[in-house]
Parts: structure tokens; C-alpha cells; sequence
């Protein structure tokens, strides 16, 4: 399509979950939206800004998910509606303001949360279920089961949200964000013009709309439940929550999200559409509990399908019980059954096979040898370990850490962190990396490590970050250790780039979400302030960055910064700053499985643009992956990787 | 136990590890994984090679002391308690230039001077020490760069890096100078031939240093720094009896330490030592003992050993004596001690005294002698 934000009520046009999310949000008329990102709802923060200018919409990159929480959260205050962004792991990071959010209300204007989880941890490091921590919070919770939904559930939460008073978080997966839909699309608004203003404390009597400060708790808590009483009741009617199958169903599949396709297929492959009904959930949260209630009259077995953690399962198995005696003759299948796993993706076939076994039935939908014949063709297929790409940086600032380590002799490690150099835990980065948590938490458990001199421990320590995570959440970690005189060394692998999730701009970059210069905020100058020893390195100088690590290691004391500048190669192509250099392996002089090197550059070293010809027994350049970066040149101990300057 | 068949993690598991590294650098610049830093090894990465250069000439892995014997002398494993011999007696530079820079009579640097001038020998493989008295394996190739070679470090210097470091294609004729665990590593070198190194068919001479001990560098130079300033520091020695001194001289004064201070610092590898007068070289020299100060002792082993003292003779840069039939005995005994200390130590290590670690191919006559000792 032209543009997401393409004024032609009711066309039909394919849209990722993402950018219908956007769009939704669009319709709505916010005003601002924030986010940092993250995998898998990165491309919804610039699919706003790409028509920031035209809809008059502020769309930032927040320096984190709590920030961006907050700049959401003011301009709802001020009477301007808003849209914060966030993968699952953001919640955490925010979850202090929107506790609080939730104390104070959050004003005129209403304020939506799309988080998207990640089943099966595809982007991400861990396969935390969002909806428990809405629920803690207490906040109203949807979840969208496709594009369209996506939108037109985003759209109608501003509706909820204003009718509350309360955060609204719609809540997606990673198949909703990344699947594209057909959606019908809406009316934009008619007015652009927002007038942003924060209330007046007028009445001293009711100061509520005009003053978001919590306490005394107990009197702002009281509403906050009535607020979710309210939820309850606009989500009984909603048309988001809807039930096909018969009217007595042998089976009620309580599905929600991107399960409902999986459950409305499952029954359609088992011709079980007779004896299996399936109610799929809009509003998980709070449960619309007379809707549910009828639901579970009709029907003595009741499947819960829904991604992750069972939690539309215990929210109705709470319900049930407060309905007893009508609802004892109810056997629940699900997570707690063992019927599916509160981990991992669901599927159309685990479904499949949950039903089978609950009504008693069998299914074969191909020959017996399909499977051993697909197990046997999935060994033709070269095996793909994850890497880091030709050109990385990383790989260079990996590799003179290891050699750095090794030779300084004392068992240092790296404390890990979130980025493109996760895969340090892995080969890519030569496994370094010892410990990988939250944004941030490399240096700060390096600051913790760097303080255990007193019980012996007097291991060198390396933590790492990016630039981006450095000032999403490193910054703090390393006031912590300079403050707390904590022996330890951060590496700031500075490539110019929030390169995992898809080159956003960030504080160091100079340029804002739409694109637009910014000021660019001095990693350099911020760690000299802090009070750290600071020595910048170009990773691709091994030997000067392998020095400079073991020069910095033997200093011994105190929180230290290396900065390992280098930008990322994906961003030079972006920028079309050419190869360096025009790479090729000498024959004559790699000498292959003779050499005592053991394929250094391709068992240890690994670079994709780096290949083994098995034939001649000798390394070789792939050509379509070489970046010309030059790397190779300086591992290869017989000298055989020669580097010409690119013309 | 076979040599065969074994790569770097046997290396790094049943020597580096074991405390067992003499430092001699055979190891090093075999392949890219193999590091001398800090005056220890470095093992960067795992090596999947089953057979490695670094394993088969480790001196410090099962060495068969006869085919090495048979390699280098073309007899079998000499039971002489200084090894194969043809010849012992004391010398002395004549040459002033060199007795200045030298430990005692200058003996080695003037047969190698002689030796780059006649062009038997077209470089030097030896040890330098650099500014801060870390000492390296160097490659000298005139004489003034082999007079900057002169004097003792000791300490172990990873010399045979820098013959590792020669690009294989070499042909230059070359001279390796180097304790007895190097000189024993040269061997196994000659004897099962490297992959990717010089031929060793060019190593014309090998000239052994008599050996006591060696301090290991990543341990004593910390204490050094204590002492002196190492970059001031001209020459290290230890005067012989009665004196019971490490010497430091700098520019400036003579610092003194008592023999104990300084035994923390040597290899404890070195309690394993079997060869204290480098059995394996052409001709190994030390200094002759504290009645004949400024001479040295030289034992002749081969030809090429023979024929460059007997060129240094004529041209009359050195002058030699006999040594003294107290001073030999003294000298056999020394060593025979060496050889018993050691295998108490290896079988104490081992708890076996059919597993001598290194000491391979042993006759059985030489080994109950010694063990019995």
C-alpha cells in the first residue's frame, strides 16, 4: 500500500500485525507514541513515524520501555491520546510507572499498551507470558487474533481506556506481528489538530483529573478495582469475544490470540466441526465472566488452547469454582492436563493431537513414510548455526577478547547482554560470553562480580553492551560500579546501530525516529563524567584492542570503559560506504588440512564470507557473502588470506 | 606410552597443566593456538588434530631417548653420566670485544662468531634479552646481533619460537644455542620432522648450555621489578662457592640476594630435569667452576662440534686445557645426581617407577642403575 496512513475507509489491503497495530492506532487519532525497540513489535514505533509529519503525530525512540511509558503516559494527561510500544521484556522495565499509572488514572485522553510476547523465544531470551503482569498490575487486557483484529481491537481499546481510566495493553505474539492479514481499513480522523494542555487544579474538592499523584493508597486502590469491575461489564458485550459450534458442544475449545486460527483449523482437519465448539476471547482480562459462565453451561468438557502460560485456563477454572455445584460435572483439558505445555509455540497439529485424545478419535493426514522421508530430507540441507554476519564487528571485538582472556591468564569472563552480541554465548562469539539477563545486566553483575574481592575472587571481569542498551540501562550499572569502587571493565561494542532489532536510531546516532537530525549524546564524554577510566579501540585493530584489553585487565581496580567502536557492517551497506578491501585465499600458500592451524578460519574463526573447499583442501572466499572487511587476513596464520585494496 | 596420536589438550593436560613446561617454545608457532606470554604457554583454542608437532616434540612427553640418540649420534642412548662424548676440556675466549659482553670465557659466542663468519652457518638461534630483561628467542644473523645475545638470562625464553617462526621454505644454515629441555625438544625436531617449519637437515650445530635450573619469567620478574629497575639491569650471575648469591649488576651498583630468595622463582618443572649438560647437542659448554674463573667447560659430542673448536684453535680466538680429573669427576657426578634426583622426583609424581614420564627407551641396565641409586 501507498501509506499506512491512506485515507480510503473501507479498501482492503495486506498489512503485517505490526503495521495494523499502527494503523489502528492511527484511526484512533493519538497523538504521540513511544517505544524502545524490540522483536517482535520493532516495526510499529516507525510505521507511526513514517507519517508523524502528515498526521501530526510525535513518534520517539525512547532511550527504554519505562521512559517511553512516561512520555505516553504525559501526553495522556494532557489530553492527547497515545500509544507505547513494547516487546514482553519491556514490561518489566516499565512495570514501576504503570503500577503506578494505575493508582493515578491516567487522564482525558486515553493510553494503550501493544505488547507482543514471544513463544518459543524467537527474539528474545526468555518466553515470559505479558498477561500475568497485566493482571498484576491491573489493567485491562485484550488480545488480537489477526491483522484486522489487530487494528480494529487497538482502535476500540482508546474506548475502553478512556471509559476506565486505566492503561489498556492489547496484547499480540509474535505469529500476530509478523503475519500479514487482509485488513478493511477505517476512517483516519477528522481533525489533526490537537490541542496538548494539562489540566488546571481547579477543584480542591476533586483534584483526580487535574493531579496524577498516588496515595493515600487504600482510597485510590478501592477504584482501581471498581475501574476493572467496570472492564468486566464493557467486555460481556464485547464483539471481540465470539463462539462458533454447536449449541451443545461435546468439546468448548476456550481459545484466545493467536490461537483461535489454530483451534478453528484443528477442528476443521478432525471434521469434528459437529461435536467441538470454539469460544475465542477478545478481552482475557478481567474475564467476562457471564459470557464465560453461559459458555459453561452448554457442555461438560472444556479445552483451553492459548500460547504460553495457562492463563485464560485458571482464570475460568476460578471461575468454575466460585460456580459450584453447577459446574462439577466439567472436566477441564489444557496446560494442567498435560494436554499442551505452558512453554514453547502452539500449533495447529499439537492441537490436533490434544483433541484426538479428548474426543477418543484418530487421525492420519499422510503416510506413515512422510515422516521418516521428511527426517532423512532434512539431512540434505546444510546445517545453519546462528552467526554473527561477514563483517561483523562483534566477531572482531570477540575475538581479541578471547585471545586477551586466555593470555592474561587469571580466568576473566564477560558478563553478557542484549543485543547482536548475545550470540557470544554461542560460537559466533567463541562462547565467551558467561551470563546474559536483562538490558543492562552485564555490567551490572559485573559490578557485583567486581566487588567479591574481599571472599578471593579476583577473576578479571568484562562486561558487555551495546550503544543502544548502554544508555537504555547500563548507564546506572556503571555510576554503581565507579561509585562502589567495583573492579571491572565495560565494553561498549559501539557499531552505530540498534542492529538485533533492525537499525533504530538511538541517543548516539543523531537522528530521531522520523528520521530527522538529532543531538547526539557523548557515550565518550558521559563515562569520563561518571568517573571512568575511558580508551576508545577500533576492534578490527586486533593486536592494539587485544593490548589495550590486557593493559586495561592488569589496571585491576575500579570500574574502566573500552569502547569498541566499529560501525556495523549492515549499516555501511545502508549507508553505501563500499568494501574495504577485494579479498581472495593465495593456493599456493593456505595449506589446508597440512597446515597445524586445524581450519582456523572456518572452524574457530567462522565468518559466513569464509568457506572450506572440500574439494581442493584449501579455504576460499564465498564471494557472495565476503563483505571485503579484511578481518581474515590478520587470523590466518600461514598469511594466506591476501587483502587487495578495493578499487 | 607412544607418542603418536596426541594433539594440544593431552599437551595442555598432561604437561602444561602438570607443571611440567620447561619453557622452550618447541610448542609455539607450531599452529595459531599455541602462545608464549607472560612467560607461561597459552593454549587459545581447542585443536582437533589427533597428532600434533606441539605433543611430538614437547620435551616433556615421552621422549624415546634411543631414537633420538640414534637420530643425532647414530648410536644408541649413551649411559655416560654426561652423555655421548668425545671430548671434555676448558676454553676461553681470546677475544677481548666478546669477554667483556660475556657470562665467563665467552667460549659459545666466539665459536658462533666463528662459525657466521665462515658461513658454516648462515644465523644464529638464540636468546635475547630485551629492555626490561625479558628474555626471547631471537634470530641473530652477523655478529653484532649475536654479541647482543651474549650473557645469561636465566630464565626460560621459548628460544625455539624464533626457529619456529623461520618460514618453512628457509634454506638458511642455522645454529641453535639452547638448555638441555630445548636442545632435547631440538631433537625430537630432527627426529620426527615438522610440519611446518625450517628442515631441520639446515640445523648445521646445536650448542647446549649446562643448566642448574631456570627461573620461570612470569613468576620471577614481578620480584625483579622489586629489586631494580629492570632496564638498568647489565648482567645477572650467580658466583660460584663459597658465594651463595643471585647478582644483579646494573649500571650503578651490584644488587646481592641470597641463592633462597630466589629459588620460589625457579620452574618447578625443573625438579623433573633429567639433562643438565644437553646431551643432545653437537657440543655443550658451562662455566668451568669458581677454581678456573673466566673459563669454561666444553664437552665435544660430534664432528660438526670437533671441527668447529678445532677451527677455533687454529685460528687462535680461543685457547683450551685439559680439565682437570677432579673437575670431570665432579662433573659426573653432578650430573649423575641430576639424573637420580629427577627420577625420584618423576616416580614420585607417577607413583609408578615403570611410568618415567618423559625418560622413554631407556635400556633396562640404565634405568634399574639409577633407579636402585
Amino acid at each position: 500500500m501507498a501509506s499506512i496512513a491512506v485515507d480510503e475507509p473501507g479498501t482492503t489491503v495486506l498489512l503485517m500485525g505490526n503495521e495494523a497495530v499502527a494503523r489502528g492506532a492511527i484511526e484512533a487519532g493519538i497523538g504521540v507514541a513511544a517505544a524502545y525497540p524490540g522483536s517482535p513489535t520493532s516495526e510499529v514505533l516507525p510505521t507511526v513515524a513514517g507519517v508523524a509529519k502528515e498526521m501530526n503525530i510525535h513518534a520517539e525512540w525512547s532511550v527504554n520501555e519505562k521512559v517511553s511509558a512516561e512520555v505516553a503516559g504525559a501526553a495522556s494527561f494532557s489530553g492527547i491520546r497515545s500509544l507505547c510500544i513494547m516487546k514482553q521484556n519491556g514490561a518489566n522495565v516499565a512495570a514501576d510507572f504503570i503500577v503506578n499509572a494505575n493508582m493515578t488514572g491516567i487522564g482525558e485522553a486515553g493510553m494503550v499498551i501493544f505488547i507482543s510476547d514471544d513463544p518459543g523465544g524467537m527474539t528474545s531470551n526468555n518466553e515470559e507470558d505479558s498477561r500475568t503482569i497485566t493482571k498484576w498490575f491491573d489493567n485491562p487486557l485484550l488480545e488480537a487474533s489477526n491483522a484486522q483484529e489487530a487494528k480494529d481491537m487497538v482502535k476500540w481499546a482508546y474506548e475502553v481506556s478512556e471509559a476506565v481510566n486505566l492503561i489498556v495493553f492489547v496484547r499480540g505474539v509474535t505469529r500476530l506481528s509478523y503475519t500479514k492479514g487482509n485488513v478493511v481499513l477505517g476512517e483516519l480522523p477528522k481533525e489533526k489538530e490537537k490541542k496538548a494542555y494539562f489540566p488546571d487544579l481547579w477543584d480542591m474538592y476533586n483534584p483526580t483529573k487535574s493531579k496524577f499523584t498516588s496515595g493515600p493508597f487504600p482510597i485510590f486502590h478501592k477504584p482501581l478495582h471498581e475501574k476493572l469491575e467496570r472492564a468486566r461489564e464493557i467486555f460481556e458485550t464485547s464483539t471481540f469475544n465470539r463462539y462458533v459450534g454447536p449449541e451443545h458442544p461435546e468439546v468448548l475449545i476456550i481459545t484466545c490470540g493467536a490461537c483461535t486460527s489454530y483451534s478453528i483449523e484443528a477442528v476443521e482437519e478432525l471434521k469434528a466441526g459437529d461435536r467441538v465448539g470454539v469460544l475465542k476471547l477478545g478481552t482475557t482480562w478481567p474475564l467476562p465472566e457471564k459470557l464465560v459462565s453461559k459458555h459453561l453451561a452448554t457442555t461438560t468438557k472444556v479445552f483451553f488452547v492459548e500460547e504460553m502460560d495457562p492463563f485464560v485456563e485458571r482464570s475460568v477454572m476460578e471461575l468454575a469454582a466460585s460456580l459450584l455445584p453447577a459446574t462439577s460435572e466439567l472436566t477441564f483439558y489444557g496446560k494442567r492436563s498435560g494436554h499442551l505445555t505452558p512453554y514453547n509455540e502452539q500449533s495447529t497439529n499439537l492441537v490436533i493431537n490434544a483433541l484426538m485424545d479428548i474426543l477418543g478419535m484418530s487421525y492420519q493426514p499422510r503416510d506413515l513414510t512422510y515422516d521418516q522421508e521428511a527426517r532423512e530430507a532434512v539431512t540434505l540441507v546444510p546445517n545453519r548455526p546462528i552467526n554473527m554476519c561477514a563483517g561483523c564487528p562483534h566477531r572482531a571485538t570477540f575475538w581479541a577478547i578471547k585471545r586477551a582472556l586466555k593470555l592474561d591468564g587469571r580466568n576473566g569472563l564477560v558478563t553478557g547482554d542484549i543485543g547482536c552480541y548475545s550470540m557470544g554465548f554461542a560460537g559466533p562469539g567463541f562462547f565467551q560470553s558467561r551470563t546474559m539477563h536483562a538490558m543492562g545486566s552485564g555490567a551490572g553483575v559485573a559490578s557485583g562480580l567486581g566487588s567479591l574481592k574481599q571472599f578471593g575472587f579476583d577473576q578479571p571481569v568484562l562486561a558487555l553492551t551495546g550503544d543502544s542498551t548502554f544508555y537504555h540501562a547500563v548507564m546506572p550499572a556503571l555510576v554503581n560500579g565507579v561509585y562502589n569502587n567495583s573492579n571491572f571493565i565495560l565494553l561498549i561494542l559501539d557499531n552505530s546501530a540498534t542492529a538485533m532489532t533492525g537499525f533504530q536510531p538511538h541517543p548516539g546516532t543523531g537522528q530521531l525516529a522520523t528520521g530527522d537530525p538529532a543531538a547526539v549524546v557523548d557515550m565518550d564524554a558521559i563515562c569520563r563524567a561518571m568517573g571512568a577510566h575511558v580508551e576508545v579501540c577500533d576492534p578490527f585493530d586486533l593486536e592494539d584492542t587485544t593490548e589495550t584489553l590486557l593493559r586495561m585487565m592488569k589496571e585491576d581496580s575500579g570500574a574502566r570503559v573500552i569502547i569498541m567502536r566499529h560501525m556495523c557492517q549492515l549499516v555501511k551497506v545502508k549507508r553505501k560506504i563500499s568494501a574495504k578491501y577485494k579479498m581472495h585465499v593465495d593456493p599456493e600458500l593456505c595449506l589446508g588440512d597440512a597446515c597445524g592451524c586445524d581450519r582456523l578460519c572456518t572452524r574457530i574463526f567462522g565468518c559466513p564470507g569464509l568457506m572450506w573447499d572440500a574439494k581442493a583442501g584449501k579455504a576460499a572466499i564465498d564471494e557472495a557473502l565476503c563483505v571485503g572487511c579484511g578481518l581474515c587476513h590478520d587470523i590466518c596464520p600461514a598469511g594466506a588470506i591476501i587483502r587487495e585494496e578495493a578499487i | 606410552m607412544s607418542n603418536n596420536g596426541k594433539g594440544s589438550k593431552a599437551l595442555l593436560e598432561e604437561v602444561i597443566n602438570q607443571g611440567l613446561c620447561t619453557g622452550c617454545g618447541a610448542c609455539v608457532t607450531a599452529c595459531p593456538y599455541m602462545v608464549a606470554y607472560g612467560g607461561r604457554i597459552v593454549v587459545l583454542d581447542k585443536c582437533t588434530i589427533e597428532e600434533g608437532d606441539c605433543y611430538k616434540h614437547c620435551p616433556r612427553t615421552y621422549t624415546d631417548m634411543n631414537a633420538v640418540s640414534e637420530r643425532v649420534f647414530g648410536v644408541p642412548y649413551s649411559d655416560e653420566e654426561v652423555g655421548h662424548a668425545s671430548d671434555i676440556f676448558m676454553a676461553r675466549s681470546t677475544d677481548t670485544g666478546i669477554k667483556e659482553r660475556a657470562q665467563d670465557g665467552g667460549t659459545v659466542t666466539t665459536l658462533l662468531a666463528l662459525a657466521l663468519d665462515a658461513g658454516t652457518i648462515d644465523a644464529v638461534v638464540c636468546t635475547k634479552m630485551d629492555e626490561d630483561k625479558v628474555a626471547r628467542g631471537y634470530v641473530a644473523r652477523s655478529r653484532e646481533e649475536l654479541l647482543e645475545c651474549a650473557g645469561s638470562s636465566y630464565e626460560a625464553s621459548f628460544v625455539l619460537e624464533a626457529y619456529r617462526a623461520i618460514p618453512k621454505e628457509s634454506t638458511e644454515k642455522l645454529a641453535v644455542v639452547g638448555l638441555g629441555c630445548e636442545v632435547e625438544a631440538l631433537s625430537k625436531i630432527k627426529t620426527y620432522t615438522p610440519k611446518n617449519s625450517p628442515n631441520p637437515e639446515h640445523i648445521r650445530l646445536t650448542v647446549g648450555l649446562i643448566c642448574g635450573w631456570a627461573l620461570r619469567p612470569d613468576i620471577f620478574h614481578p620480584y625483579l621489578r622489586e629489586l631494580c629497575d629492570p632496564s638498568q639491569a647489565v648482567k645477572f650471575d650467580i658466583p660460584h662457592t663459597p658465594h651463595y648469591t643471585f647478582d644483579v649488576y646494573t649500571k650503578k651498583e651490584t644488587k646481592s640476594v641470597s641463592l633462597d630468595d630466589i629459588r620460589p622463582y625457579i620452574n618447578p618443572a625443573c625438579q623433573y630435569c633429567w639433562d643438565m649438560t644437553a646431551e643432545f647437542a653437537d657440543i655443550s659448554l658451562g662455566s668451568a667452576g669458581s677454581k678456573f674463573p673466566g673459563w669454561n667447560t666444553v664437552i665435544i659430542r660430534t664432528d660438526a662440534g670437533a671441527d668447529l673448536m678445532e677451527a677455533a684453535r687454529e685460528k687462535g680466538i680461543l685457547e683450551t686445557q685439559a680439565l682437570p680429573e677432579q673437575r670431570l669427576a665432579h662433573l659426573k657426578t653432578v650430573a649423575l645426581n641430576r639424573k637420580k634426583t629427577a627420577l625420584k622426583n618423576i616416580t614420585e609424581k607417577t607413583g609408578s617407577k615403570k611410568d618415567l614420564l618423559y625418560v622413554g627407551g631407556l635400556s633396562k641396565g640404565i634405568a634399574d642403575k639409577l633407579l636402585k641409586a
